[in-house]
């Protein structure tokens, strides 16, 4: 096997509006997640762990963080003669000149690349989700079924559906997998109970028909268009059953929760096991010194990585490489990002930080005060919040805030901008 | 960037390091772990990027592979590019010499076509056996200031300390006038760090001249001294020899004291952590409730579940419920089991304690080891790579545990202080 036959395209383009100051300068897949790595990792070390190293990236919405993450693609082994990922970006030729206007069209403008490859099948999955899956397995089941379009599917709650594209899978191969029998997207109450997982196995022919096809539609997504304009042409829909942990990153509350989830006595998502790679050169990972745990430190249920120091309590909480925790401070229930510096007696619950972001002595977080459904603070990056100042719980602050934009006391749920 | 050449870089990195004990059973002491993840020639190799130096090549002789794997392309140090390397010397049989490397000036007269094939005008030659911080680049200014054939990099240590070195006497300039290797009574407190700039063809001149002169510090130098204009150098900051298992205990429990001066995050040492080819990147430690952690440096890719104060713990190091692990160094992947007590321990890679052995047991930090009473007599026991702690045994001070010993090896309840348990080989 020296040419690979799979194709396997990564839609890495969005923005996810709903995770707020987090996306405001980089696409939701290279938000940080899990201590070091980026949400994308999950889906180039699964195909890494696949055997799948011929990778395109269609991209967006402020790649460069994305480009510099990907670098050569060598931290997943994807460099060789016949290994290799390309972020491919939007352009413009004598043809048109627009964005990507969705999913499905971001891959049509990027067809002669496909066909370049001349792939057995195209594998096309999004950036966004935290899971660890063997993509071989779907391709296989999607080899043995003969099927023009093999799509992953978990089974979801009723009042959870209306988010999602749900289809109707039969019985067919069990809890394995069936054929796909009715597919919705984004309704309330659907006919099917499996959500798509936006990772979709396609026959090339058939998909560049399809995506030909779209293009006199007005919009252009997988889940949306591609996926129900098969189904009403009879093509040969397989639905593919997953069952293990799916994490979704599409708001700060899932976000959030997924990073929670590496916590505990027996924790969903195990990367070490998962065998999750990063490129250990962005933001200079690997140079980063064993984490140096203070005389008075306090550690329970959290994840630190290189790079740290801690010389006070820290709970319940993921701590990325060049986070300092001072003496008599607590954090709780959070996640910060890369380089944050949090002075002395502090105290900070349920705080997502963005990097790049100090805080001073004295500093409360996550206080309850005034109404709010919220729950999880968000503090944008390259932020130096006051000593004394208190952020009431679900609070938002943009990045980079002037210091003159600052008030001494933020109540629960408000936008500081 | 750069405003003047650079310098060739010669590192030695062939010395057994003997008084390391078990911890270079396998590997030489540059490639010894240092500090969680860091190994020795780190030091020497990330001074040398941190200069601007990027033309190196490394001298092996002694159990080379672990430190071939280490340097790997050189990528970790930036040394790749089309004018930038690392090259790996090995000693060669040629038509006349099948000998392996006789000595530093010997192995580096071995050479002289590595050094011809990389015209610079100066050569700096160092080791890979010591854990410090310096800028060769601003060494190499002061050697072309003073017009200096030969300088020599020196730091003053303590008197009782110098007949380990080799000591020079200087004048007003810093020329040194006279030179004495290891000497028995101190006249000096001014020593060698064995890190030399050498003019390239003054160098060149000098190995040609009589090739019974195998050591710098034994032959060329005291030649030089006397004949040319050699400089010392010197240098101010944090340095160590870890060349026994005391000086590297220490020298890892400075990494914990703010006050030591030694902190390689800051000197930007940079490790290859790609060495191990592992299938995932090492996850963010894990720190579970219940856990207690003081004092200590803790790697990715821990599980703490007990006790840690006062240790190193280097990468994949699990620690159970109930383990205390006190005063310790742990290499990669060891896995100390539930109740197990750890005091005192250098415990290479790979090893399993198994649940409540007690290793580092009794009071009597002052028997020394019966086999190696000069590398073992403050407390400390030594556990060689890849061995099984049977499961509620006790071990004492000061003790060996050879590399690979298996729990059946456990006979006896207690393997008293200063006692080793080796293998048969």
């Amino acid at each position: 096997m020296l040419r690979p036959s799979t194709l396997a395209m990564i839609l890495a383009g969005g923005r996810a509006d709903e995770l707020n100051v987090l996306t405001y300068y980089r696409p939701k897949a290279a938000v940080p997640f899990g201590g070091f790595a980026r949400v994308i990792d999950f889906a180039l070390s699964n195909l890494m762990n696949s055997g799948i190293e011929q990778i395109a990236i269609l991209s967006q919405y402020r790649s460069y963080s994305l480009i510099n993450h990907i670098g050569t693609g060598a931290s997943w082994d994807m460099i060789g003669r016949y290994r290799g990922v390309s972020i491919l970006p939007p352009f413009i030729d004598s043809e048109q000149n627009d964005w990507y206007r969705g999913s499905a069209d971001a891959v049509y403008k990027n067809l002669d690349f496909v066909r370049y490859h001349a792939p057995e099948e195209i594998l096309i999955l999004s950036g966004d989700h935290i899971y660890q899956m063997d993509y071989r397995d779907v391709i296989d089941y999607h080899h043995e079924k003969n099927a023009d379009l093999t799509v992953v599917c978990k089974r979801v709650a009723r009042h959870r559906a209306y988010r999602f594209g749900m289809a109707a899978i039969d019985d067919e191969d069990g809890e394995k997998g069936g054929k796909v029998t009715s597919y919705q997207e984004k309704q309330e109450n659907p006919e099917g109970n499996w959500s798509s997982l936006t990772v979709l196995c396609f026959k090339p022919e058939i998909l560049y028909q399809a995506l030909e096809e779209n293009q006199a539609d007005r919009s252009f997504e997988f889940g949306k268009d591609i996926v129900p304009r098969l189904l009403s042409q009879n093509r040969k829909i397989y639905g593919y059953k997953f069952h293990d942990y799916w994490g979704y990153t599409r708001t700060v509350q899932e976000y959030w929760q997924a990073n929670m989830d590496m916590l505990g006595t027996s924790p969903l998502i195990d990367m070490e096991k998962w065998g999750i790679r990063s490129n250990l050169d962005h933001r200079g990972i690997r140079d980063n010194q064993p984490a140096l745990i203070g005389k008075n430190a306090d550690i329970s249920n959290s994840l630190i990585y290189n790079g740290c120091s801690v010389e006070g309590r820290v709970t319940n909480s993921i701590l990325f490489p060049g986070v300092h925790i001072g003496p008599g401070s607590l954090v709780d229930n959070s996640v910060i990002f890369f380089n944050n510096e949090i002075g002395k007696n502090c105290t900070i619950h349920n705080l997502i930080s963005d990097v790049n972001t100090s805080y001073g002595n004295n500093i409360e977080i996550g206080f309850e005060t005034g109404e709010t459904s919220k729950k999880i603070a968000i503090v944008g990056w390259n932020n130096k919040v006051p000593s004394g100042t208190k952020l009431g719980q679900g609070v938002t602050v943009s990045p980079s805030l002037e210091p003159d934009k600052w008030v001494d006391q933020l109540g629960a749920g408000r936008v500081l901008r | 960037m750069r405003r003047s050449g650079d310098a060739l870089v010669l590192l030695l990195a062939g010395g057994v390091g003997s008084r390391l004990n078990l911890l270079v059973e396998t590997r030489a002491k540059p490639a010894v772990t240092f500090g969680g993840i860091y190994r020795i020639i780190d030091f020497s190799l990330s001074n040398v990027m941190n200069s601007g130096f990027a033309r190196v090549g490394v001298l092996t002789q002694y159990k080379p592979l672990s430190l071939m794997q280490h340097l790997g392309t050189g990528e970790a140090w930036d040394f790749t590019g089309r004018s930038r390397g690392v090259a790996i010397l090995p000693p060669r049989t040629g038509s006349k010499d099948s000998d392996w490397y006789q000595g530093t000036a010997d192995a580096i007269r071995r050479n002289i076509d590595f050094i011809e094939a990389h015209p610079t005008n100066e050569v700096l030659i160092l080791s890979g056996d010591h854990i410090y911080h310096m800028d060769f680049d601003v060494m190499l200014e002061y050697h072309r200031s003073k017009k200096a054939d030969v300088t020599v990099g020196m730091m003053v240590v303590p008197k009782s300390e110098i007949h380990q070195f080799g000591a020079g006497i200087t004048n007003k300039d810093n020329r040194i006038v006279d030179w004495e290797e290891k000497p028995q009574v101190p006249r000096t407190n001014l020593a060698s760090m064995g890190i030399y700039i050498f003019d390239r063809d003054y160098l060149l001149r000098t190995l040609a001249r009589n090739k019974a002169e195998v050591d710098f510090g034994m032959h060329i130098l005291p030649w030089a001294i006397e004949n040319d204009n050699v400089f010392a150098y010197p240098f101010y900051g944090y340095w160590r020899d870890v060349g026994t298992i005391q000086a590297y205990w220490e020298a890892n429990m400075d990494m914990l004291n703010h006050e030591s001066g030694l902190t390689p995050g800051k000197w930007q040492i940079r490790t290859n952590f790609e060495a191990d080819r592992r299938r995932a990147d090492w996850a963010a430690a894990r720190y579970c409730s219940g856990s207690k952690v003081n004092n200590s440096l803790i790697s990715a890719g821990c599980t703490v579940k007990g006790t840690v104060l006062n240790s190193i713990l280097s990468p994949g190091v699990i620690v159970e419920e109930d383990a205390v692990v006190k005063d310790s160094i742990l290499l990669k992947g060891v896995q100390v089991g539930k109740g197990a007590m750890l005091d005192l321990v250098v415990s290479d890679k790979l090893v399993l304690f198994e649940d409540n052995c007690v290793v580092g047991f009794g009071e009597h930090h002052d028997i020394a080891n019966r086999l190696y009473p000069k590398h073992l007599y403050t407390g400390i026991t030594l556990v060689g790579e890849k061995s099984q702690i049977a499961a509620g045994k006790k071990i004492g001070r000061n003790c060996i545990i050879g590399c690979n010993t298996t729990a059946e090896m456990f006979t006896d309840p207690i393997v008293q202080d200063g006692e080793s348990l080796q293998p048969d080989k």
